[in-house]
């Protein structure tokens, strides 16, 4: 190998060159199928990605590490929390980074001079957090607002579009149990999957006081459901399992109540993606399978007329190597090129759809690994195998190849 | 018989065989075939259609190594050389002039004529392209260097291939009909470069159906049914 200078690969790689300038039609449909192998593996993993993040975004949107404790009102003898539990969990529950219990009184109010229901939802400030609740205008009320009954109100964004068609009800007021409530945010879910996971009690037309507020101006003395947050995903099981033993020890019967968490619904969207994944990989390997028989087509046409080549290039004293390592440069020229082009078309088409969109595109950088690896072994394959062969054939049987 | 014991042997072979099997029944192309050919020698090889004139070429070339007996070329005995051991002595001693020219289709006549200069490996690129040229203009084809094969007559490619054989400056230069495809007067004018070829020391060896060819030469191997017929003129 000493003897192959930097001035020799050079020559090789315009030998190299020459070859695949000869042949524009066959290097072109080459990289073209290389492409598009490429490409299709690089789109279909990044869709199943794009698949498998929504399912899980979905979940988590609903309330990262999300603890909920409720009573059933089924059964004999249905129990409800109280002011009291709710005391007793906020102080006596470690690995929880908020709690926010829910009071839910149901009101009739008038709307462009229509009776319609109304929720009002009395709970603290850390609901916002613990619930993912989104204030698209205004504020959320403060800890200082809670303590002290403030008559504030955040609006869904529903009812705000209702009462006030879009416009941001500044200075507005809105009427509750006969007393004037200062309007100060208008609110919406985070994402909208709640409604898919059953946990929405904000859907429709809602408003939210603070929990002291509608403690003291409403009769309502049972807990609708205190929503705690763990501290990590890893904590989510001691959580529950401590807000259980403490329910048990308040109460008459635990199985009057619920303590759950998101967990159940994150290993099923876990084992949708994983079954997602498997099917993606299946229709990328076929999609590689079908690039590569592609190229192999291309090639095998052309095997003859490249035999004869390597067979006069032998005939004028190329040695094996120099013709092994002409065509590995040819065939890697080609590759990369397929590759490169791939991975652009498969990556920037969904980026660019992505970015179109306004939505995050994932491009796995494994899958472009894998499909350049793959679309370069698949060209040096085909390339080098029937270099291979001509260069060790006699050097007349080459150059009659039919 | 003596004189000519005291040169030394382009080429000797000794009992070749050759048989084609590739497809359907073996056909024995040569049949026992002896050739002694001294350095600095003309021959020419004479012979009727199909009776393995070309095949005995391509042996002598080194392009052909399905054969059964021994070969020296030059003091060395070739017959048992490896392909990486052959190419060199391809590349350097000898030159072949292919009877369907084999030149590379997509390259120019240039490229074509420089790659046995390139693969020798031993001169810059400006050189062997110099070279390549040189000898193009040598056969009247100074103002087609850029031409692809197929954009040239028949006559002008046998004369590329000829100037691509030369471009080494082979010991021994190997040549299958290459006249075949001239008129009179530029099949002249190629025989008087051979001759001044054969005057500077080469030994020439080719296949030719022309008596007036054959004449220039200072001998004349005949082969009929894959056997030589030497002597019989
Ligand atoms: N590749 C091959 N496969 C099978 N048979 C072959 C092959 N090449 C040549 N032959 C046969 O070997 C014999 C000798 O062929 P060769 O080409 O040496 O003849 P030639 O004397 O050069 O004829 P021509 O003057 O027509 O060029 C012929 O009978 C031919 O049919
Ligand atoms: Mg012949």
């Amino acid at each position: 190998m000493a003897r192959y200078t930097t001035e020799w690969l050079k020559q090789l790689l315009s030998f190299a060159w020459d070859g695949l300038a000869g042949q524009r039609g066959r290097s072109a449909l080459t990289v073209l199928g290389m492409a598009i192998g490429t490409a299709s593996v690089v789109v279909v993993v990044s869709i199943g990605l794009v698949g498998r993040d929504y399912v899980v975004s979905l979940i988590e949107g609903v309330g990262s590490n999300l603890v909920f404790a409720y009573g059933t009102g089924d059964g004999i003898n249905p129990e409800e929390l109280d002011f009291a539990d709710v005391d007793v969990l906020r102080n006596e529950v470690p690995g929880i980074s908020g709690i926010a219990p829910v009071l839910d009184e149901s009101v009739t109010i008038s709307v462009r001079g229509q009776p319609r229901p109304l929720t009002v939802l009395g709970t603290t400030p850390s609901y916002a957090d613990v619930r993912n609740m989104l204030v698209e205008w205004g504020r959320f009320h403060t800890e200082r607002e809670d303590a002290n009954g403030e008559k504030v109100v955040l609006l869904s964004k529903e009812l705000a579009d209702k009462l006030y068609g879009g416009a941001p009800p500044a200075g507005e007021t809105l009427r509750l149990f006969d007393l004037r409530f200062q309007i100060i945010g208008v609110f919406r879910e985070g994402v909208e999957s709640a409604a898919a996971v059953n946990r929405s009690e904000v859907s429709g037309l809602t408003v939210i006081v603070p929990f002291e507020t509608l403690r003291n101006v409403s009769p309502v003395r049972d807990i609708d459901v205190v929503y705690m947050q763990a501290v990590s995903p890893s904590a989510v099981p001691a959580v529950v399992q401590r807000v259980r033993d403490i329910i048990a020890s308040r109460h008459r019967n635990i199985e009057n109540f619920k303590v759950e968490s998101l967990e159940q619904y994150l290993v099923l969207a876990e084992k949708v993606s994983s079954a997602l994944t498997a099917v993606l990989i299946a229709i990328a390997a076929v999609s590689l399978l079908v690039g590569g028989i592609g190229i192999m087509n291309i090639m095998l046409v052309t095997v003859s007329e490249r035999t004869r080549d390597i067979g006069i290039r032998l005939a004028l004293g190329a040695r094996r190597r120099d013709i092994l390592i002409q065509f590995l440069m040819e065939a890697g020229i080609l590759s990369v090129l397929g590759g490169t082009l791939g991975i652009l078309l498969g990556a920037g088409g969904p980026l660019w759809a992505g970015a179109a969109y306004d939505m995050p595109v994932p491009i796995s950088l494994l899958s472009v690994i894998v499909a350049l690896a793959v679309a370069l072994f698949v060209g040096l394959f085909f390339g080098i195998v029937p270099a291979r062969r001509a260069s060790d054939m006699n050097v007349v049987d080459a150059l009659a190849y039919e | 018989m003596a004189a000519r014991d005291a040169r030394s042997w382009a080429v000797r072979l000794r009992d070749v065989h050759r048989v084609y099997s590739r497809s359907g029944a073996p056909v024995p192309a040569l049949r026992g075939i002896d050739v002694d050919v001294a350095e600095g020698e003309f021959t020419a090889i004479m012979g009727p259609s199909g009776s393995g004139k070309s095949t005995l070429l391509h042996i002598l070339g080194l392009v052909d190594t399905d054969y059964e007996g021994s070969y020296e070329f030059c003091g060395r005995r070739v017959s048992g050389f490896s392909s990486d051991e052959l190419a060199p002595v391809r590349n350097r001693e000898i030159g072949f002039v292919f009877q369907a020219f084999h030149l590379l289709p997509q390259l120019s006549i240039l490229d074509n004529a420089a790659l046995p200069a390139l693969y020798a490996r031993d001169r810059t690129r400006e050189d062997c392209f110099d070279t390549a040229r040189a000898r193009l203009e040598e056969m009247g084809l100074g103002d087609r260097l850029e031409h692809k094969p197929t954009e040239l007559s028949i006559g002008q490619r046998q004369r590329a291939a000829i100037a691509r054989s030369l471009v080494n400056r082979p010991r021994v230069l190997l040549a299958d009909e290459p006249t075949g495809a001239l008129d009179s007067k530029t099949a002249q004018e190629i025989m008087d470069i051979l001759g001044e070829l054969h005057l500077r020391g080469s030994t020439l060896i080719l296949i030719t159906h022309d008596r007036e060819v054959a004449e220039s030469a200072e001998r004349v191997i005949h082969v009929r049914d894959g056997q030589i017929h030497d002597g019989v003129a």
